[in-house]
C-alpha cells in the first residue's frame, strides 16, 4: 500500500494524472476499455457457446482464443495498474475497488479452470458438454458482469477522485 | 452544412422510408413474393440505423434554437416528444426486422409471429412518425397551423407522459442511482457486443477456420442484444445531458462509426458472400477486408466513446 502511495508521487503517475495530453490518462483508459472488452467479451462468447448457443461451432478450436485472452488480460492489467498508481490514495480507500479486484481474480481463475478442465480434453466435441463445464461458463459470465459493474461504480460510490 | 441542415436532410428517411417499407411488406403478402419481403425487412433495418442521426441532429438543432425568438419552444418540445416515441418504435421495428432476417438464415424462413410483430410495430411507427413530421413542420411553417393561437399555447401531450423527453431526462438526472446503473449496463453491453463481433470477424480473418460462418452467425443475436442495451442506456445519457454529447466532436465520430459498424452487422446477415464460407474455408480477400474494417470501426466506436470527456470541452 505504502509502495503504491509512494508511486502516486512518481513522475510517471504525475504525468498520467496531470500531463494534460490525450496520451496520458485518456489513452490509458481507452486501453483498459479495449482490453476488458476483448477479455470479458470473447470469454463471454465462449461461455455462451459452452452453455449451448451456436451449437454448430466446434468447441475445441475455441482454445485458439486463449492467447488473445491472456494478451487482453495483460493490456487490461498493465493499463489498470497505471490508472491505479495515478490515483492510488483514492482508489485504495474505496471498498468498491476491492470488490472489483475480488471479482476480476475470480473471473481469471475461472478462465484458467475453463482451460484446464474443459479445453484440455481433445475429444471435447465428441460428447455432450458436461454439467461442470456449463457451471464454469455460467459463473464466468456472472464474475465478469460483477467485475464490470464494480469497476464502473468506482466512479460513483465511496471516495471518488476528480479523474473521469 | 450545419446541424439543422443535416436534420432536414435525414428526417425524411424515417417518415417517407417507413411508409415505403410498410407498403413493400404488405405488397409481399398480396403478391406472395419472398424477394419483396426480404427487401422490406432490410429497408427497416437501414431506416432504423438512419433514425439515430435523424433524431440526434434534431436534438442538436433544438439545443441551438432553444433561445431563438422565432420558434415557440413548446411546439419544438411537442415535436421532440413525438420524435422520442417514434424513434423508439422505429428502432424496435428495425430490431424485429433484423431478427426476421436472422431467422431466415437460421430456419430458412421467418416465423409468422416475427413477421406479424414487424408489421404491427411498423404500422405504429408510420403513425408515430407521421405525427412527428407534422408537428416538426409546425415549428417553422405557421401557414400550416390550423389555429396559430392555440399552437402558441400548446401543452398537449403527444406521447404517454412517462415517455416524453422531459420525463426521461427527469428520471435520469433526478435519481442518483440511475446514471451509475446505466453506466454499468452500458459497459456490460459493450463487451457482450464487442466479444461476439470479434469472434465472428476473427473467424473471417482465419482464426478457428473449422467453424463455418453459418455456425458463428448464430451468436450474432447476442451482439444485437448488447447493441440494444447500449442504444437504450446511451439514449438515456443523451436525454439526461444533451449538451454533453451533441456539442462534442467525439460523439459525432462515435455515432458515425456506429452507423457504419451497424451496417456491417446487417451485411453479415443479408449478403451471401460471407455465407459461402464453410467449415475449413479460407474467406475471400474482400470478406477479410470487410471483417478487418468492421473490427476497426467497433474499436473506433469504443475509442471515441471513451474520449467523450477528454476531446472537446463539452463535459
Amino acid at each position: 500500500m505504502d509502495f503504491l502511495l509512494r508511486l502516486e508521487q512518481s513522475g510517471f503517475a504525475t504525468w498520467v494524472r496531470e500531463g494534460g495530453t490525450i496520451w496520458g490518462y485518456p489513452f490509458i483508459l481507452f486501453c483498459h476499455t479495449l482490453g476488458l472488452g476483448t477479455l470479458a467479451g470473447v470469454n463471454g462468447s465462449i461461455d455462451l457457446r459452452i452453455l449451448g448457443f451456436a451449437p454448430q461451432v466446434p468447441l475445441a478450436p475455441l482454445k485458439r482464443f486463449f492467447p488473445l485472452l491472456w494478451g487482453a488480460f495483460a493490456v487490461t492489467a498493465a493499463s489498470g495498474t497505471a490508472l491505479l498508481i495515478a490515483d492510488a490514495a483514492t482508489k485504495l480507500a474505496s471498498p468498491v475497488f476491492y470488490v472489483k479486484m475480488v471479482f476480476v481474480a475470480l473471473a481469471i481463475a475461472n478462465l484458467q479452470m475453463l482451460k484446464t478442465q474443459v479445453f484440455a480434453n481433445p475429444r471435447l466435441d465428441e460428447h455432450d458438454v458436461p454439467g461442470s463445464a456449463r457451471l464454469l461458463a455460467a459463473t464466468s459470465l456472472l464474475f465478469w458482469i460483477a467485475a464490470t459493474t464494480a469497476g464502473r461504480l468506482m466512479a460513483y460510490l465511496g471516495p471518488v477522485s476528480g479523474l473521469q | 452544412m450545419n446541424t439543422p441542415h443535416v436534420h432536414l436532410l435525414l428526417n425524411h428517411v424515417p417518415t417517407v422510408g417507413t411508409v415505403i417499407a410498410v407498403a413493400l411488406l404488405i405488397l409481399s403478402f398480396i403478391r406472395k413474393t419472398d424477394g419483396l419481403r426480404r427487401v422490406s425487412l432490410e429497408l427497416f433495418c437501414v431506416i432504423a440505423l438512419i433514425t439515430l442521426p435523424a433524431y440526434l441532429s434534431g436534438l442538436g438543432t433544438a439545443l441551438q434554437f432553444e433561445q431563438n425568438p422565432d420558434v415557440v419552444k413548446a411546439i419544438m418540445d411537442r415535436h421532440h416528444d413525438a420524435a422520442v416515441f417514434g424513434s423508439i418504435f422505429m428502432v424496435l421495428t428495425g430490431a424485429a426486422a433484423w431478427l426476421c432476417l436472422w431467422q431466415r438464415r437460421r430456419l430458412g424462413r421467418s416465423s409468422g409471429a416475427m413477421i406479424g410483430t414487424v408489421l404491427v410495430l411498423s404500422v405504429l411507427t408510420v403513425a408515430a412518425m407521421a405525427r412527428t413530421a407534422s408537428l416538426g413542420g409546425e415549428i417553422r411553417h405557421p401557414e400550416i397551423l390550423l389555429d396559430p393561437e392555440a399552437a402558441a399555447a400548446v401543452t398537449a401531450e403527444v406521447a404517454p407522459s412517462f415517455m416524453s423527453a422531459a420525463a426521461i431526462a427527469q428520471f435520469v438526472t433526478g435519481h442518483t442511482w440511475v446514471w451509475p446503473t446505466m453506466e454499468a449496463l452500458h459497459f456490460i453491453g459493450l463487451w457482450l457486443l464487442f466479444g461476439v463481433v470479434m469472434l465472428v470477424n476473427l473467424r473471417m480473418l482465419g482464426m478457428m477456420k473449422s467453424a463455418s460462418f453459418a455456425a458463428v452467425h448464430r451468436l450474432l443475436p447476442w451482439a444485437v442484444l448488447g447493441l440494444g442495451i447500449n442504444l437504450t442506456t446511451g439514449m438515456m445519457f443523451v436525454l439526461g445531458a444533451p449538451g454533453q454529447y451533441l456539442e462534442n466532436i467525439a460523439f459525432f465520430w462515435k455515432m458515425g462509426l456506429l452507423l457504419l459498424a451497424g451496417l456491417d452487422v446487417l451485411y453479415l446477415t443479408v449478403f451471401d458472400a460471407p455465407w459461402a464460407v464453410g467449415p475449413g474455408d479460407e474467406a475471400p480477400p474482400l470478406e477479410k477486408a470487410m471483417a478487418a474494417s468492421a473490427l476497426a470501426m467497433w474499436v473506433g466506436v469504443m475509442y471515441f466513446g471513451r474520449m467523450l470527456p477528454f476531446i472537446g470541452n463539452a463535459f
